[in-house]
């Protein structure tokens, strides 16, 4: 299973080392890259014969800075193609992405385009037939091109167009502190018990070890899935978990109390509790702290920020005994077709010119962010840290878990539970109870859901 | 009395008539005739008069059940299903057996109970400041204006600023450490022992301004004898506000009493979203009904909608039974 994943997480992306045997083998095959720029990545476009108005619904420059002007150079670039095509990019926020989306494609009104997160993220709301199928309206041979695709793949069909990367998530430390408490820069801590070593002469040093904002929730779902997949072999495991399982079971709980371990001694900020997530991340590029974790997509913008001598960067230190210990998480960010789009053809071409080589070329010289297809040129990726990220995801990929889970046990078991055990409310054991009652909850309220989960088998 | 005037079946009232509100069980309004048998107003004229009724009252009979009965027939029906997408399946009364059970329910619901504790703190508090207004102390009008000023923030404004200021590390707490008061800087927003109290204390500080403009209008409008009669009796200050300046503004008291008590039943959804990012946390400890309706309904990974409408219905018929029991209590009173 493990293999299979690391051989879709982002498959050999930098490296060229594996032959591509793409278009072949499914979400479980090694996606290399193969092509350089120049390369088409699209069959012939389709050119309409009447005005056609395209809207896409998405969220900016959130985690990938310069998204937003990339989007709309790719409108332009698009338009100048197809003059008979207008598109209007709408931009939403965090909170109103899914929320707005799920009331306007309840009344069959909205976008053509939806930017949606992997995995749940997107079956979600293809199970609510929200979505029409992506590989309708692109071949095969194309799409097999992108990155994590098969998190979006169910009952033999795409339904979303993984667009740029997220590695999931690496953790940026200051070399600095780092040598200012004694610890070698150049060698991170790998083991959970290095780890805590490490924070704990830095603690002593009067440094605050790590980093973190729990207010708005998100930042409990990104340690449930560096942690909490520590025991996993796969996400298929989880996912039996979720339907039918005991998360109260040690070798899904024990992320739990390894956190509040780190917790009790000390190493976080106070106020991880009262600061957001993006505030409390912008604690470590203030130097105010040692450790802390970012989305993939945007780590240029966090090592630019420090200086790029400055940053080093590392996994998640491994206590567990699961295949997916010591691996990397990836997914991708993706674009979807609306069930109820009258121009699903050329929301589907359009969506595809964002994977032709000029595109994916200028989108990573303006975000920073690695497209999610295996054409990319692995060459034009010229940052250490990310160099080293992609070696991890392609050489040691794992199932980023989060993805693979309702979404409901992420806000009110992962989101919650973490602001409780980090605010000294709840005990270690009554957060993994809380998180088992949720997950009995889901399967009590949303049947439909639970007979979905049995039949999603993201490993083929 | 004057001449009986009918006119289409409707009577007119006479230049002496008396407002109906004053008038005794059995009496009859100057001006308006009972109808006797045999009168114009008792023969076939009342029906064309009900007829002409429905015609007039149609058009907005027909907007507010558009409105309002359609959505909440909707709501009802809704309540009965599980609704995935385009999908619905008829689940009986699961819906409600589920929200019943729910434990976020139940704190939502005793959020919503435990800010009503803001209604008499917001009441004294604005009588106070008003009669400190009234009162005529040096600069009175400036402080009306700056007292009055959070009323008309916008409550995202207020919300995010809040925010903001009373976090772990923020304004408000370096403030309390740099005077030497640091045991008293607690993470106002962080804990979710101080989160509902912080959140109340926001939404004291926004609505009290409210309160002071209603009483201090009032008071203003008061005839001076009375304070003065009461005074020349020897009346103490105290005993002056307590005699005389509350009773008078009992009528405005109620409405205020009333307005709040709306506001903090079914108005704090924009305080509780911005305060705690949407999630009603930490934990649950800021949940309220409307955003537990809200999460349910939209909430990230949520979508229930069945669910939704269920607590909907729950609250709607809670509300129901709550106007009842105010207007019985009204009609005593009145007797």
């Amino acid at each position: 299973m493990l293999q299979k994943f690391r051989l879709t997480v982002t498959a050999a992306l930098l490296l060229g080392l594996v032959s591509s045997t793409a278009g072949c083998g499914g979400g479980k095959t090694p996606t290399a890259p193969r092509e350089g720029p120049g390369t088409s990545a699209s069959a012939p476009s389709a050119q309409p014969k009447e005005p056609v108005k395209l809207v896409m619904w998405w969220w900016g420059d959130q985690e990938a800075q310069g998204a937003k002007q990339w989007v709309d150079e790719t409108i332009q670039e698009y338009q100048k193609l197809h003059p008979e095509v207008t598109i209007e990019a709408v931009l939403q926020t965090t909170d109103g992405l899914y929320p707005a989306f799920e009331a306007a494609a309840k009344a069959k009104k909205g976008p053509d385009i939806q930017y949606l997160w992997g995995g749940i993220n997107t079956l979600g709301m293809a199970w609510q037939g929200y979505l029409a199928p992506i590989s309708d309206y692109i071949p095969e041979q194309e799409w097999r091109h992108y990155l994590n695709h098969h998190e979006e793949l169910y009952d033999g069909k795409l339904w979303s167009a993984p667009w740029y990367t997220q590695p999931s998530f690496p953790i940026v430390y200051n070399k600095e502190l780092f040598a200012k408490a004694g610890l070698d820069p150049e060698k991170p801590p790998k083991s959970w018990d290095e780890f805590v070593a490490a924070a704990e002469k830095l603690k002593a040093a009067g440094i605050t070890p790590l980093a973190g904002g729990l207010k708005d929730g998100w930042f409990g779902g990104w340690l449930f899935s560096v942690f909490g997949a520590q025991n996993l072999d796969s996400a298929e495991d989880i996912i039996q978990a979720v339907v039918s399982g005991d998360l109260t079971d040690r070798k899904y709980s024990e992320w739990v109390y390894k956190l509040a371990e780190t917790i009790e001694k000390g190493y976080w900020n106070p106020d991880i509790t009262s600061l957001e997530l993006y505030q409390g991340l912008a604690l470590w590029t203030q130097g105010k702290a040692a450790m802390t974790w970012v989305a993939g997509s945007d780590i240029r913008k966090f090592v630019t920020q420090m200086g790029a001598e400055r940053v080093g960067v590392m996994t998640a230190p491994v206590f567990g005994r699961g295949k997916l210990a010591g691996t990397f998480g990836s997914t991708s960010q993706t674009l979807a077709i609306t069930s109820f789009s009258q121009h699903k053809e050329q929301a589907a071409d359009f969506i595809r010119f964002t994977h032709e080589p000029q595109r994916m070329k200028r989108f990573y010289e303006i975000t920073g962010s690695i497209p999610a297809d295996d054409r990319f040129p692995v060459e034009a990726i010229t940052l250490p840290q990310q160099k080293e990220i992609f070696r991890w995801m392609t050489q040691n990929g794992g199932a980023y878990i989060e993805n693979f889970i309702p979404a409901k046990l992420d806000s009110e078991g992962n989101f919650a539970g973490m602001q409780l055990l980090f605010s000294g409310s709840k005990k270690p054991d009554e957060v993994v109870q809380l998180l088992q009652d949720v997950v009995k909850k889901w399967r009590d309220e949303n049947p439909a859901e639970v007979e979905r989960f049995k039949s999603w088998k993201p490993n083929g | 009395m004057e001449a009986e005037r009918v006119t289409s079946g409707r009577e007119l009232p006479s230049s002496t008539a008396v407002p109906a509100g004053r008038l005794g069980r059995g009496e009859t309004p100057a001006g308006l005739v009972p109808r006797q048998k045999g009168s114009l107003s008792a023969g076939r004229r009342p029906n064309r008069y009900a007829w002409e009724w429905w015609l007039w009252v149609a058009p907005g009979a027909v907007a507010l059940a558009f409105v309002y009965l359609y959505p909440v027939l909707v709501l009802f029906r809704d309540s009965l299903y599980q609704i995935t997408g385009y999908t619905s399946t008829f689940v009986g009364l699961r819906n409600y057996l589920y929200v019943l059970r729910d434990e976020q329910f139940h704190a939502a619901i005793l959020h919503n109970v435990l800010l009503l504790l803001c209604v008499p703190i917001l009441v004294v508090l604005s009588l106070v400041l008003a009669i400190v207004l009234y009162e005529r102390v040096v600069g009175w009008q400036f402080y009306r204006t700056v007292l009055f000023l959070p009323y008309i923030l916008a409550v995202p404004v207020a919300s995010v600023v809040f925010s903001h200021l009373l976090q772990y590390g923020g304004v408000v707490n370096s403030f309390l450490r740099y005077i030497g008061l640091g045991w008293a800087a607690v993470d106002w927003l962080g804990s979710p022992k101080w989160a509902l109290p912080t959140l109340m204390g926001i939404i004291v500080w926004k609505e009290l301004g409210f309160g002071i403009v209603l009483f201090l209008a009032r008071l203003l409008s008061l005839p001076q004898e009375l304070f003065e009669a009461a005074r020349v009796d020897g009346a103490s200050w105290l005993q002056v506000h307590r005699y005389v300046t509350v009773p008078q503004l009992r009528d405005v008291i109620g409405f205020y009493v009333t307005v709040e008590s709306i506001t903090m039943l079914s108005w704090v959804f924009n305080y509780v979203y911005i305060v705690s990012n949407g999630t009603g946390g930490p934990g649950t400890s800021t949940l309220v009904t409307e955003l537990y309706v809200y999460r349910k309904a939209f909430g990230y990974g949520a979508g229930v909608l069945g669910v939704a409408s269920a607590a909907s219905v729950l609250l709607f018929l809670g509300s129901i039974l709550m106007i009842i029991w105010n207007l019985r209590r009204q009609k005593e009173a009145l007797g």
